[in-house]
Order: structure tokens, then C-alpha cells, then sequence
């Protein structure tokens, strides 16, 4: 009597287990090397997102998560200061941004050259205006020595811990701020240091000041702003917001265009584009390494097992069955490997974090810990990398054992 | 002693046939036949007993019959079917279904217990747990092997590893067992053993039995003696008596 069911058994997993079990040594062998790889590429990959995730959060405190501004801002295009808003432009501006729901809060800003002097020294800087006390761009958490911006404030500044030392500045110090008004007059006006900050990034201690907005706006002669700031509630909804209050602001012909702190930061992309490079060579290597290793040890552990797949296909399994068997034997091959890489990271992770290694990198003043993130998001990458890896190298000799004709497969001593 | 007649009761139509089986290998340039035009058919419940020296193709057409290897020309038909025509899935689906085989070093899946190598056929056709459990320590019972069930074939004899591989021909239910020298690796004990067994599975089953074998003694339990030489047959006279005499 025949068996009543058609369909060939699919995927047994017991039997692949067991096949696994029964050369234990280099089973052990085969997922130490799957695991060295994965929690190389967990280590990494980690490091990585704690640094990536660390600049873009410098990034987004230096820029906001979006600004909007006149189209000929962004392009360079303007003659003198005709890319300033206008109130108009402003409020309808604020109007679309209070209707989002992903905006927190925004501010207005102008940005400016200018040239400090103090004693016998100089300075050429750009000047940040900006509303003290608002919610969307703000430096006091970084002020290192007095104070922050104030509403009362007016001939007021703020500088860098960088231009400080080099300008010999301490809160309470007076410099005199030379620039060109709106209408291309020369101006100058003193201004009362009345704090120092510091900042990941020394060249922005050296060049940047802060002033308030409504001063700035009296010493160019304009009621004009350059700009929005605007602060989301989540990093990750940058580009979803950004679109829809590109579509809004269109929706009312103001001519503002809307671009996110990344699109504002070159070094932040640059950095970005040499971390996904970094990982990608990593996550190739650990691919090539771990791929040509495994085909060697499942190569050799199919082959010494011809006579019996020559049996189990004389028994009638399908050249597909014995494809899916092996692949199948691969597969936990892959799952323990992997699972014992990411298990491997996290413990090495954790270990480098409890070091706390200090490293200053290149253009920063303070120096930072080196730090591995530990997440789920991380372990999915090394994950794939040791899954697919270990299974690439098993799909060659697997397909080359279910294509063996079974007479010779069964000659096999 | 045996009944005096030891074979099944209800021989059918034909189950096998082969038609001009030829098969050659080449060696250096020279065409060498290791089975010449050979013309075969079994019944429905046969018991053929094939000898032959080393080398005079008795392994080349068990095979061939057995749907694991394809002739060079001629052709061999399973109840009706051509298998020469059938792509390797439909010769996996019949090797899986009608046919069962016994193997001379028994061929046993060394990480798998003698239950779990017998269960193996059934489960390659899907078939439910419950019935798997149920056909296993059946025909481990009938082969005497009920308290053994779960020792891995390193640690069973022989004799019982020979055991392990009849009933797992057996436990699909084919119509047909093709065993290849099934005592060779056996004592002559043991041997006889696994002979009565494959003779009682024949008289109670139905099944055809064509068993390949260099051992005189296996023959007595025969229907039908074949001899092969040099690749030919050569059909002994029916022998339907002898077994019950042996």
C-alpha cells in the first residue's frame, strides 16, 4: 500500500540537529567562527551607532531639526540681504508650524558676519541672533562660565570657549562687534560678554557668537529674520515633517523652502557616508571570512556523508529534500552562530563600556567616552550578516550533494 | 518447519518487467556490459533469488529495477509505468512508495535510533504521528525488535542492524523489497534469521522479494532462482517446493 500523503516531508529540523551533533568538535568550530564573525560586526556596528547617533545629536543642537528660509538663502543666490522674511512671511509661516503636530516649538534667527576686536585682537566671526529663552535652539546647557541669554538682554553676547582663550575673554569682558548694515552701512556697537559655552566642535567655539535677536535686528537696521528654527519631538519624523510642511508652505506661495538638519550639515553626511562605508567593509569581510571557512567545513562534513544522503535518496527523498535537508543543517548552524556572536558582542560591549575609554577626536576640544550601543536595532545587522553568510557558503555544496546521482552516492565507502 | 507453502497465496499479474535491460560503462575507450538485452518479469507476491559471481551484474540490475540508476537501453516497468521516461522526481516518488530496499552494509542513519530509522520512509511521505508510532512498533514487533527501538544502529549487532533495514523496507508498505547480499555481513545464524523473516513478510504481505546474494543457503528460500553471468540471465527452473523442504 502506497503512503496516503503526496507531499514530501519539507523540513524536518531533528534530523539536520542531529547531523549537526554528530561531529561535535567541528560543529563547535563552525559556530565559534560564525559567532567571532557576527560580534565582530555586533561590536562595530554598535560602536558606530553610538557615534553616528551622538553627532546627529550635536548636529541637530547646532541646527534645530529643520530650518525654512527663502529659497535664494539656500542657494547662495542673494544680492545683499534680500533673502530676509518678512513678518508676513513669518507669521503664515508659524501659522503652518503650529498646525503640525510633530513641531514642538520654533524660533526666528539671523545670522551675520561680522568682525570682533578686544584689545590689540580680532576676529572675523558669524553672529547668531537669536529670541533668548526659546524653546527651539537654545546654547545654555552648553554655557560653561556665566550666564545665558536673557529676554532683558540687548548689547549682550554670548562666545565660544575657543575665542575666548584666544581673545582673552571672561563674562563681564566688553568687545566691539564691526559689521554692515542690511542697507550696506558700516555699524559697530559694544557688546558685554555675559557667558562662555563650549561645543563639541572647536571651530564653532572659535566663530560663532550669540547676540539677542531684537539687538541684532536694531544694529542692521531691519525687522527682517533669515530664518525658522524649528524643533521636532522626534529625530526620526525629520523627513516626514519636513515634507509636509514643504507641501503647507507651497499650499500658500510664501517661497520658503524647508531643509533638515542633516541636509544642513556636511560634515554629518560626510561622517555618515564613511561609517556605512566602514560597516559595509567590515560586514564584508566578516562575510567572505566566515563564508569561505563554513563552505570548507560543510563541503567536508556533506562529503563524508555521500553514502548516507545516497540512501536517504534511495529511500525516495527528493533531490530537493536533500537540498532542504542540508540547508536546514546550515540554517542551526546559522541561528546558534549568530545568536552566539550577538551574545559574544553584548558581553565584549559591555566590557568596553565598563572600560570607558576616553578618545578626543579631530576638531573637538573635550574628549569623548568611546561607547558600544546595545540594542535590538544593533543586533540585527550582525544578525543577518552571520545568518546569511553561514547560509550562502551552505547553498554550493548542498546543491551539489542533492545532485548526486544516487547509484554513485551509494558506491561511497 | 515451514508450511509447504511457504509463499504468498494471492500471486498477482505482473509487477516488474524489464525489456532488453542493457547497461555499459565505458572503460578506456572500450564499451564494457555489465547487463546485456536482459528480459525479466516478476509476479505480483514473486520471491526471486538471484546469484551470480563478483561482477556478472547482479547489483547493476537490482539498480536498475530499483529506480536508482537508468539503463543504457531498454526499460523497466513498475506496474505499467516506464520508469526510463520518469524525471528523477517521479523515480523518488516511486522508490518512496513501492519499492523497498534492503542494503548489504544495511545503510543504516547512524544519528538516528532503529525507531527513527524505521519511521524515516513515513516520514518523507508526510505521514501523520500518530500512525508513524503506531506502524513502527508494529513491524519492530514482527522483526523482533520492540525492546531495541532506541539504540542507535552503533549499538545493535548485525544481525539486528539487518533487521532495522527489513523493517524499514518495509514500513511504507511496497510492493516490492529488493534486498543486495541482505545476509553477507551476517553470521549464518543471524542470516537465516533475517531470511525467515523476509520469507514470513512475503507469505503474509504479498510482497515481491528479489534478493541478490552470493550465499547458496539463501537461495532455499527462493520461488524463482535466477543466475547471472557475464551480464546474462539465466532463468533456473520454478522451485516452488524447495524452500519447504530446506
Amino acid at each position: 500500500m502506497m503512503g496516503n500523503c503526496k507531499k514530501e516531508n519539507p523540513l524536518n529540523l531533528w534530523l539536520p540537529l542531529r547531523s549537526l551533533l554528530r561531529n561535535r568538535r567541528r560543529s563547535a568550530l563552525s559556530i565559534t567562527i560564525i559567532a567571532l564573525g557576527t560580534a565582530i560586526s555586533f561590536f562595530f556596528l554598535g560602536y558606530i551607532q553610538e557615534s553616528r547617533s551622538l553627532i546627529q545629536q550635536t548636529t541637530v543642537n547646532e541646527f534645530g531639526n529643520l530650518q525654512i528660509a527663502a529659497s535664494d538663502l539656500w542657494e547662495d543666490t542673494a544680492d545683499g540681504y534680500t533673502y530676509l522674511l518678512s513678518s508676513d512671511q513669518v507669521d503664515a509661516a508659524e501659522e503652518v508650524l503650529s498646525a503640525d503636530p510633530s513641531v514642538v516649538s520654533s524660533t526666528a534667527q539671523l545670522q551675520f558676519p561680522g568682525l570682533v576686536a578686544a584689545g590689540d585682537q580680532s576676529r572675523v566671526v558669524r553672529v547668531t541672533s537669536l529670541v533668548p529663552g526659546n524653546k527651539a535652539l537654545g546654547y545654555g546647557d552648553h554655557v560653561v562660565a556665566g550666564r545665558d541669554l536673557t529676554k532683558e538682554d540687548t548689547a549682550a553676547v554670548l562666545v565660544g570657549r575657543a575665542l575666548a582663550d584666544r581673545l582673552g575673554l571672561t563674562p563681564g569682558s566688553v568687545i566691539t562687534l564691526t559689521l554692515t548694515t542690511v542697507a550696506g552701512a558700516y555699524n559697530a556697537t559694544p557688546l558685554r560678554v555675559v557667558g562662555i559655552f563650549r561645543f563639541t566642535s572647536e571651530q564653532v567655539e572659535l566663530q560663532t557668537l550669540f547676540i539677542p535677536l531684537s539687538y541684532a535686528q536694531l544694529v542692521l537696521s531691519t525687522p527682517g529674520v533669515d530664518r525658522l528654527i524649528v524643533k521636532l519631538d522626534n529625530i526620526a519624523a525629520t523627513n516626514s515633517t519636513r515634507d509636509r510642511l514643504q507641501i503647507a508652505l507651497d499650499n500658500r506661495a510664501l517661497g520658503l523652502k524647508v531643509k533638515t538638519w542633516d541636509e544642513l550639515s556636511p560634515f554629518y553626511r560626510q561622517l555618515s557616508g564613511l561609517f556605512n562605508v566602514l560597516f559595509g567593509f567590515i560586514a564584508l569581510a566578516t562575510t567572505v571570512l566566515v563564508f569561505f571557512i563554513i563552505l570548507q567545513v560543510l563541503t567536508l562534513a556533506f562529503l563524508e556523508r555521500t553514502r548516507e544522503i545516497g540512501t536517504i535518496r534511495a529511500l525516495g527523498t527528493t533531490r530537493g529534500g536533500v537540498f532542504r535537508l542540508l540547508l536546514a543543517e546550515s540554517a542551526w548552524l546559522a541561528v546558534l552562530g549568530s545568536l552566539a556572536g550577538v551574545a559574544a558582542g553584548i558581553v565584549i560591549a559591555l566590557a568596553f563600556n565598563e572600560v570607558g575609554i576616553e578618545w578626543t577626536p579631530p576638531g573637538t576640544l573635550d574628549p569623548v567616552i568611546l561607547t558600544v550601543r546595545i540594542s535590538l536595532e544593533t543586533a540585527i545587522g550582525p544578525l543577518a550578516v552571520g545568518l546569511a553568510a553561514t547560509l550562502l557558503s551552505s547553498l554550493f555544496p548542498a546543491v551539489q550533494m542533492s545532485r548526486l546521482q544516487v547509484v554513485d552516492a551509494l558506491r561511497v565507502q | 518447519m515451514r508450511s509447504e507453502r511457504a509463499f504468498c497465496h494471492e500471486q498477482g499479474p505482473v509487477f516488474l518487467k524489464t525489456s532488453e535491460l542493457t547497461k555499459t560503462y565505458r572503460f578506456g575507450g572500450e564499451e564494457i556490459y555489465a547487463l546485456r538485452e536482459v528480459d525479466f518479469a516478476a509476479d505480483q507476491g514473486d520471491f526471486v533469488v538471484i546469484n551470480g559471481p563478483s561482477g556478472s551484474g547482479k547489483t547493476t540490475f537490482l539498480n536498475l529495477i530499483s529506480a536508482i540508476d537508468r539503463p543504457t537501453t531498454g526499460n523497466v516497468w513498475i506496474q505499467g509505468v516506464a520508469t526510463g521516461s520518469q524525471t528523477e522526481k517521479a523515480l523518488a516518488e516511486l522508490r518512496r512508495t513501492k519499492i523497498g530496499l534492503v542494503f548489504q552494509s544495511f545503510n543504516l542513519i547512524p544519528v538516528l535510533s532503529a525507531a527513527e530509522n524505521v519511521e524515516y520512509p513515513l516520514l518523507i511521505q508526510h505521514t501523520p504521528k500518530p500512525e508513524r508510532r503506531k506502524r513502527v512498533a508494529e513491524i519492530l514487533g514482527e522483526v523482533g525488535l520492540t525492546d531495541l527501538a532506541r539504540r542507535r544502529p552503533s549499538e545493535l549487532s548485525g544481525g539486528q542492524r539487518q533487521r532495522v533495514a527489513v523493517a524499514r523496507s518495509l514500513i511504507a508498505q511496497p510492493k516490492m523489497v529488493l534486498a543486495d547480499e541482505p545476509t553477507a555481513n551476517l553470521d549464518s545464524e543471524t542470516g537465516k534469521q533475517v531470511m525467515e523473516l523476509m520469507r514470513k513478510l512475503n507469505e503474509e504481505h504479498c510482497v515481491v522479494f528479489i534478493v541478490v546474494t552470493h550465499d547458496s543457503a539463501v537461495a532455499a528460500y527462493a520461488r524463482r532462482r535466477i543466475r547471472i553471468l557475464d551480464g546474462q540471465l539465466q532463468e533456473g527452473e520454478p522451485i516452488e517446493s524447495m524452500a519447504s523442504t530446506s
